[in-house]
This record gives C-alpha cells, sequence and structure tokens, in this order.
C-alpha cells in the first residue's frame, strides 16, 4: 500500500463531516459578503484536512488554523439569532472532536475525547437553552457578563498554575 | 514505582491558541453585542480546562519492557509500554531516541492497543560500538492534543554492545599465567572441572556425566556436581584515549570501534573465568583492576561505556608507570590504539620495558578517511595509496616494538584471532 494512499485510510470520516456540514451551515447563516460564506468555510476544512495528512508533521501541527480562522471570521458577522448560536456553539464542538481525531494518533480519538468534550458541549447547552428561556434585557446581560469575567479568570488562573491540576495520592 | 516523583501538567502550542481565540471573540461579542461568537468561544475556552481536569491527576506509572535483539550490525529494538489499569495506552505518546552511533529509521513502528503500546525499531551500527539505548519517553496526552503530562517508569536503559563475532571465540586462547603455579589459585567461578565444589540442580545443558546419578537418585529430582575452576590465564587491555592529529570527529569513532572490541574481548576472556583488567589511557590512567566473573564484566562494560576522549594528551611513559603500579607484570596486554602519530607508536615500547608483553591491535583510519573523502578518479585513487603507504609504514615500525596487528575490517577480527591462537609466532 502507498503511503499516499495509507494517508488518506487514516482520515477519520465522522468527524471530518461533523466539522465540514457545521461549519458550512455556519457559513450559510453567518450572511457573509456574496455567500461566500460555505465555500470559505469548506474550503479551509479541506485544505486543513490535507495539513494533516500530508508527509511533513512539522506543518501537520498548524492545521487547526485554518479551520479556527474561518469559523472566527464566519460567527463575527453572523446575524443574531437561536439558529445561528446553536449551530456556532456545534461548531465549535465539532472543530474540538475533528481535532481529537489526529491521523498521527490511534483511532478512536473522537470516542476517547467525549469526557472532555462534554463538559464545553454541557456549557453550550446551558447558555443556548438560557438564551432561550431566559427574558432580554440589562440585568441578564450584566450577570452573563459578570459571569464571563469570571470564567476568563479562572482559565488564566488554571493556565497560569498548571500544577493545580495535580492531585496527591492518598 | 509510587515513589518516583509526579510530573506537572504541561500546555500543549494548541492551548493558548484555543484560548487566545476563545478571548477574542468573547472581546468581539461584546463590542459587538452579539452574542453568536460567544457560543463558539465557549468550547475553545472550557477544552483545556476540561481537558486537564479529564486527564490522570498526578504522572500515570507506566511499566516499560525493553530489548535488544540481532547479532553483528543489525541491532533490533523490541518493546512494550504498558500503563496502569484505568488508563487507555491510546491516549500515550511514546518517543524512543535513536543514539548517535546507530543508523536506520527514526521513527519506530508502534502497534496499539487500549491496554499496551507495542514498539520496534530496526537500527544499524555502521562500526563495532557500545551504545545505551535510552529508556523511551513516554506522554500521556488528551486525545485533542491540548495538554500532556509525563509518566513515570522504573526501567533502565540497555546497553548494545556491537562487535566482531570472532572475539566470541577468543576465550579459548591459553593466556600467560602471572600466578606461580597453574591451578594454585582457585577461580571464584565454578564450572565443569577441576576440584569438586558441591552439587547443585542439575540444568538441561549439564552433559550426563556432569549429573550426579547417585544424589539424583536419592533425592528424586536431577542434581549434578559443580568444580571449582582453575585460573587460566590474567589479561590486560589497554585503551589510548589520547588526541591525535586525525581530529576530534575520527578520533571519536576510532575510540567507539576500540571500546566496543574491548568489551567483547573481555566478555569472551570473562566467559572462560580468566581474570580481565582495562585501563583507559587519556591525560592519566583509568583502571579496572584484575578480577573475573559477571561483577567483573559489568564494571568493565561501565567504564568502557563511560570511557572518553582526553583533550590533552600525555606522554607514554605515564601510562607504563601506572600500569606497572596497578598490574602485576607479565600479564598478556593487549592495546586498542589507532598508530596515527608518532606518540602513540610509544605506548608499546614503554609497557614492554615495564613488563608487559603487549600485542597492538589498530584501528585503521583509513575506511573512515576514504567513506568521508570529497575526491574522485584518479586523484581519489592516489590519495589512498599514499594513505595506504604511510599506514603500512607507521605499522611497520610498531611491529619492531611489539606484534602489531592492523585492524581495517572492523566486523572481523580473524587475523588477530588467529595471531593469538598461534603460540609459535606470539612467541617469535
Amino acid at each position: 500500500m502507498s503511503g499516499v494512499s495509507v494517508r488518506i485510510r487514516s482520515i477519520r470520516p465522522v468527524s471530518l463531516a461533523l466539522l465540514l456540514v457545521s461549519a458550512t451551515y455556519l457559513g450559510l447563516l453567518s450572511g457573509f459578503p456574496d455567500g461566500y460564506g460555505p465555500v470559505l468555510a469548506a474550503a479551509a476544512v479541506i485544505f486543513a484536512t490535507g495539513l494533516r495528512v500530508g508527509t511533513r508533521r512539522k506543518v501537520a501541527v498548524y492545521a487547526p488554523v485554518p479551520v479556527l480562522a474561518a469559523l472566527a471570521v464566519e460567527v463575527v458577522p453572523a446575524p443574531v439569532g437561536l439558529g445561528t448560536e446553536l449551530v456556532a456553539g456545534l461548531a465549535g464542538l465539532a472543530f474540538l472532536l475533528w481535532l481529537a481525531d489526529d491521523p498521527s494518533r490511534p483511532v478512536g480519538g473522537s470516542l476517547r475525547s467525549l469526557p472532555t468534550v462534554g463538559v464545553p458541549a454541557l456549557a453550550v447547552g446551558i447558555a443556548w437553552s438560557s438564551t432561550l428561556f431566559l427574558p432580554a434585557g440589562a440585568v441578564p446581560l450584566g450577570v452573563a457578563g459578570a459571569l464571563l469575567a469570571l470564567t476568563l479568570a479562572v482559565v488564566a488562573l488554571l493556565v497560569a498554575s498548571p500544577t493545580m491540576f495535580d492531585r496527591e495520592e492518598a | 514505582m509510587s515513589g518516583l516523583p509526579s510530573r506537572p501538567l504541561q500546555w500543549r502550542p494548541l492551548a493558548p491558541f484555543l484560548l487566545a481565540t476563545g478571548a477574542a471573540l468573547s472581546l468581539v461579542a461584546v463590542i459587538t453585542r452579539n452574542p453568536t461568537p460567544l457560543f463558539l468561544a465557549l468550547p475553545l475556552l472550557l477544552a483545556p480546562v476540561a481537558a486537564g481536569i479529564v486527564g490522570p491527576r498526578r504522572s500515570p506509572p507506566v511499566r516499560i519492557d525493553l530489548a535488544i535483539e540481532g547479532a553483528a550490525a543489525d541491532v533490533q529494538v523490541r518493546g512494550a509500554v504498558v500503563p496502569e489499569p484505568g488508563l487507555d495506552a491510546r491516549d500515550l505518546v511514546v518517543e524512543l531516541e535513536r543514539p548517535a552511533s546507530l543508523v536506520g529509521e527514526s521513527v519506530p513502528r508502534f502497534d496499539y492497543s487500549s491496554s499496551q503500546i507495542r514498539f520496534r525499531a530496526n537500527w544499524t551500527a555502521p562500526e563495532p560500538t557500545i551504545t545505551e539505548i535510552p529508556v523511551p519517553e513516554v506522554l500521556w496526552r488528551d486525545p485533542m492534543g491540548i495538554v500532556e503530562r509525563e509518566a513515570i517508569s522504573s526501567t533502565s536503559p540497555v546497553v548494545v554492545s556491537r562487535y566482531p563475532p570472532e572475539l566470541l571465540r577468543i576465550g579459548a586462547v591459553r593466556l600467560e599465567r602471572t600466578t606461580p603455579l597453574p591451578g594454585e589459585t582457585r577461580s571464584r567461578r565454578v564450572g565443569e572441572s577441576g576440584e569438586f565444589h558441591g552439587i547443585r540442580p542439575a540444568r538441561p545443558e549439564d552433559p550426563p556425566r556432569q549429573i550426579n546419578w547417585r544424589a539424583t537418585a536419592r533425592t528424586g529430582r536431577p542434581l549434578a556436581n559443580e568444580y571449582d575452576l582453575d585460573k587460566t590465564g590474567d589479561l590486560l587491555i589497554l585503551l589510548d584515549a589520547r588526541p591525535t592529529p586525525l581530529g576530534p570527529a575520527l578520533d571519536e569513532r576510532l575510540f567507539s570501534v576500540a571500546r566496543a572490541a574491548a568489551v567483547g574481548l573481555s566478555d569472551s576472556f570473562l566467559r572462560v573465568k580468566s581474570r580481565v583488567g582495562v585501563g583507559v589511557f587519556g591525560e592519566f590512567l583509568d583502571v579496572v583492576p584484575l578480577s573475573t566473573g559477571r561483577t567483573q564484566r559489568i564494571r568493565i562494560e561501565t567504564a568502557l561505556k563511560q570511557a572518553h576522549l582526553s583533550p590533552v594528551s600525555a606522554p607514554a611513559e605515564r601510562c607504563a608507570v601506572s600500569a606497572r603500579r596497578h598490574f602485576p607484570p607479565g600479564l598478556t596486554t593487549v592495546v586498542f590504539s589507532s598508530l596515527s602519530d608518532d606518540s602513540s607508536e610509544d605506548l608499546s615500547p614503554y609497557l614492554r620495558r615495564r613488563g608487559f608483553p603487549a600485542v597492538v591491535l589498530s584501528p585503521s583510519p583509513l575506511p573512515l578517511i576514504a567513506a568521508a573523502s570529497r575526491l574522485t578518479g584518479e586523484d581519489e585513487e592516489l590519495a589512498r595509496r599514499i594513505a595506504r603507504l604511510v599506514r603500512r609504514d607507521r605499522i611497520a615500525r610498531a611491529w619492531q616494538e611489539a606484534p602489531t596487528i592492523d585492524w581495517d575490517d572492523f566486523w572481523s577480527l580473524g587475523k588477530f584471532v588467529e595471531f593469538v591462537r598461534r603460540p609459535r609466532i606470539r612467541r617469535a
């Protein structure tokens, strides 16, 4: 079996399809000029997949960059709407699953990453349901802003000292 | 393994990238008063934290089995990494570093399962070598590649010794004795002949005449006799580790070849219960005193593994004086020297004057120089002929002081083995 066919076979179709569909749909909803949103999203995902299955490992580590850039470019001009927000959240989760399906690592990465992806999925679910059920107004916006600031502070604290994750043996 | 210190969690480059993108999207959401970017930002911000929480909270202990197979130039590394129950082996990343003295595939082949990772690497030793295969570095890495943590294991590195196969048979050579009468000094080892020592459980390789049939009949299980061995002779291996005009790179390669051959030589003689001592002469003489047995083998192997070229040269007489202080005169002495300059030729006369009958085994620099030569055609041929003539002249001059073997095919020591097996020529 040639090297190219081995690398092509290492592509994990499920997570790739999830990312492709969610990113393309986000591009469709985003209102990107001249309807280029889906094209941009699909091109970025395919390009990133090509980088990952390429021969050079040093280049492969940059594969997440085009996907994330495309998602960010699409989500910024996206109109406010429950559907758009849900698709944006799902695209973020699909991106994480796609990351876990690294062709250079053993198969089943997306399945093994489900406990990790479950945490942000829960957060996206709570955020989306709160936008669905809570009334709009200045107070909920303030509460949401404060929670976001708190989350960022906690994340910054954890990133600054990874040893906080350590647990001493009993 | 629980006593080993735990390693901290490490963020991989993807983590700050995700967090920075998530923070930027959050900022855009606040500025534009549009919550949609926030929904994309949430997974990016929370994934690194979740990866840190979900993963092992201390360095996961792993068992690493490492084995070396193959013979001569072929070095096959086989191994397995087995994590503790509860940790999926597919989340581990194994990095095996190839020693500089070996060539071949830089990335080993891995075979993953949920309980263990098997790996194999096929390397080649271009020259005889003694080198250490380091323990593979094992990391736990989350499937997304955001965080990682080094695993801990108590495995030790494995030493690879590759030397010419002829050395395996050289131990049969009768060495000059340094003890007054043969048989007076008993070896610390036991074997198949000599004075009766005791009875032990029989092994499959024991010959029928070594089985103690009466004791076997009495106890109902096979028992064999063991005997105290007589010492057969003593050997001193001396390595010249002084710098030469060839330069550090070539010197290092030749010294590496000499170290490997010295390991083979000592192994072979220690197997037949001879006493073997080793000296490495750089600026001063570092010695492993005469002894025998498995411990001595490990001592010599460790000393030779750690031996290195001296940056400073020293007079040959210093080596002879030091050798006389550490070893009895009359020892059969094998000197490894490249004979690349006049000072390296001085070693054997001084040793001879101090009472050490030396045989010089000289690894030739010519094959290494020829391989690195940039000349082509007639120029190359001319340079090769001149180098051969110079080398032959050096060997001839060295022969005047001690028997000297020019070792130009590093994977064969046939000439040397043949020489030491013929006592008539040795005496001449």
